[in-house]
């Protein structure tokens, strides 16, 4: 059975790497189940590289509560809500109306007394039964995925956690049920940077994945602008104006403790993180001209990067940090170029419309970026090349700020589409965009981060 | 009998009071005297006052004549000093507010003054000349659209090439600093190109060295 398994596994990779060669084939997302028999146990695949995608139907009742006193009968539908969200969220499932339900937590738990009848008549694929044990303060959730069609349970899980952290119980225990499923890591335990404008003024939050857990982490009562994550995620940078001009700043978000990189006379600005974590590029314009500079984490700069008498902004890195895509109006219009950081060359990326900024090259080598279309802005994604390019958002508003999730596999923007920018989720390759972050003002810029 | 004790009272408090202002200030005197008036003894009263005053006050006159004329035309001229002097401050404020409210204005995604913001640039030029104790400020704006990155270049651009142009008319560029505002600071908030034409602008704002 173990043969079997890798043997699938490495075909799955072989198909991945063939479409990338031949660039038929796009940010794929998809979903293909394949399921190896096995007397024991079943296997499930998703094979999320697969270019359509059909969603598995997966149904969630409210989860048991087996507290000693029946402690926190609230968390019975809130833990099943929150990993229906996150199911949802990743665009792989189609989690069914909870009133359709023919069973609800009191239902069985375990695969010798489930009924699997009462949910396939719902046209459920899976089922996920969950229940919850509440000690004090501390949560213990376990939960049971099963295959409805072939009656067979696919993984079993137990979680152990606070109460108060309940969300991030469950979103643990999504992204095993992504990893299971689709051999990957899942997003759900992932943050967001973003700018906000509710107070007024434009300053810094951060946030879970799904616009959850909202906290402000500037004050500056100025314009704070960029966001950056550091990989790790313990560091963010950001430009603020609390100094006067546009300056670069590092929050160390451990300590909290917030330190000026550069405040050179003219731009600081829209720094990008190396692949590495210790150096970081941004456009500085103090000898009048901006231009993209390599800095370390003490400000210190270590290399010019570009040099023409156009505007260079909005340097991004391959995963590999061996180039650089930034924007350059040397043509006389902003337009994406690459350059090859060994030796220099440099190349233009974007040939069609009149305005191509924002570029964000994911960790699955796919550059992102938004064009001015009809007067209105929209994300496409293309091959480092220039090849394969693809239109992501159509239609309403403008859609702006793509910033892709650590995995490559989705991408958060920005838009407008109803009245003020919100942030919104999509896929890759454009499908399932949904709003995960509405506050009052404008929100934009958003940075991701595992 | 009381009453007339609190009569007479007042009447001396009224006088001692009088001669006070007498003596101090010849404008309020008048004053004093006609809310003094209603009662004859207290005009009366005045009167001698006033009298004695007129004497002291001609002796005195005769004494110091010339050295209070030469007094007097030392205060008037510097009242007209003075006067002058608000005159063009109020004048000079006036032309602050003039050069400031003025902006030049960009098309999209250009940087290029047009020959409206040179008429402009040249007006301000001449002001800057002829008030060297004044530093300027140039900050850049674009509209809404495109990145805050690539808006916060295209400012700064616009605010250099004002910077240049007043260079060229001969401004000293130590006293032309220039900040970029990007798409952050727009003066008109739609979303339309009647608001992103406003936006798209150099502002000029003076500071005194």
């Amino acid at each position: 059975m173990k043969t079997g398994r890798s043997a699938n596994t490495a075909t799955a990779a072989r198909s991945v790497q063939g479409s990338y060669t031949s660039g038929v084939v796009i940010a794929v997302l998809g979903l293909i189940l394949l399921l190896i028999a096995s007397p024991a146990t079943a296997k499930i695949y998703i094979d999320i590289n697969a270019p359509s995608l059909p969603k598995l139907k997966i149904a969630i009742p409210d989860f048991k509560n087996l507290s000693d006193k029946g402690e926190h009968p609230e968390l019975s539908a809130r833990l099943s809500q929150v990993v229906a969200g996150d199911l949802d969220l990743s665009g792989y499932f189609l989690p069914l109306d909870k009133e359709s339900y023919l069973e609800g937590a009191e239902s069985p738990l375990t695969l010798e007394e489930i009924r699997f009848k009462n949910w396939s008549v719902l046209g459920a694929e899976l089922l996920l039964r969950g229940a919850y044990t509440c000690v004090g303060s501390r949560l213990e959730v376990e939960i049971r995925l099963f295959d409805v069609i072939w009656g067979r349970q696919i993984m079993g899980k137990r979680v152990l956690g606070e109460v108060a952290g309940y969300r991030r119980v469950m979103h643990r225990v999504g992204n095993e049920i992504i990893r299971k499923l689709t051999g990957h890591e899942g997003i759900f335990l992932t943050r967001l940077a973003f700018v906000g404008t509710m107070t007024g003024h434009k300053e810094i939050y951060t946030c879970d994945y799904d616009g959850r857990n909202l906290k402000r982490v500037t004050w500056d009562r100025s314009i704070a602008l960029l966001p950056r994550w550091s990989p790790d995620g313990k560091r963010l940078l950001y430009n603020s104006y609390r100094d006067g001009g546009p300056m670069l700043f590092m929050r160390d978000m451990v300590s909290g403790k917030v330190r000026r990189l550069s405040g050179r006379k003219g731009l600081n600005i829209g720094a990008a993180w190396l692949p590495d974590g210790k150096r970081l590029a941004l456009t500085l314009s103090r000898r009048g001209n901006p231009d993209i500079f390599l800095i370390d984490l003490n400000g210190k700069i270590l290399d010019r990067l570009t040099k023409h008498w156009a505007i260079d902004v909005s340097p991004t890195f391959s995963p590999d940090g061996k180039k650089m895509a930034f924007v350059s109006s040397r043509s006389g219009s902003p337009q994406i170029y690459v350059r090859n950081l060994s030796d220099g060359r440099e190349e233009r990326l974007t040939f069609e419309g009149g305005y191509n900024t924002s570029p964000a090259w994911s960790s699955r080598n796919r550059i992102a970026f938004v064009s001015m279309d009809g007067g209105r802005f929209e994300i496409y994604a293309m091959d480092p090349d220039g090849t394969g390019l693809r239109k992501l958002t159509d239609g309403t508003g403008n859609n702006e700020d793509p910033c892709w999730s650590p995995d490559g596999r989705y991408i958060v923007f920005s838009s407008n589409r109803e009245g003020s920018y919100h942030l919104y989720l999509m896929n890759a390759n454009g499908q399932n965009q949904r709003k995960i972050v509405s506050l009052k003002g404008d929100q934009t810029a958003p940075s991701w981060v595992r | 009998m009381p009453r007339k004790l609190m009569t007479i009272g007042i009447a001396l408090v009224f006088a001692c009071t009088s001669l006070v202002l007498v003596v101090s200030c010849a404008k309020k005197q008048v004053q004093v005297e006609e809310r003094v008036q209603p009662t004859t003894e207290q005009a009366k009263v005045t009167e001698t006052v006033q009298q004695e005053k007129e004497a002291v006050e001609t002796k005195e006159t005769k004494q110091v004549d010339t050295a209070k004329e030469e007094a007097y035309r030392r205060a008037e001229a510097e009242r007209q000093a003075r006067l002058r002097e608000l005159e063009r401050q109020q004048r000079l404020a006036f032309q602050i507010r003039e050069f400031e409210a003025e902006n030049i204005y960009f098309d999209f995604d250009k940087s290029d003054l047009k020959p409206e913001a040179q008429v402009v640039l040249k007006k301000k030029a001449e002001w800057l000349r002829n008030n060297p104790a004044y530093k300027l400020r140039i900050e850049g704006h674009c509209d809404e659209r495109g990145t805050n990155e690539y808006n916060l270049a295209l400012g700064e651009r616009r605010a250099h090439s004002a910077r240049n142009f007043l260079i060229a008319l001969g401004i000293s560029g130590d006293r032309i600093a220039t900040i970029s505002y990007g798409e952050e600071r727009p003066v008109d908030p739609g979303h339309n190109e009647a608001a992103w034409a406003k936006n798209r602008r150099d502002e000029f704002k003076l500071i005194k060295k």
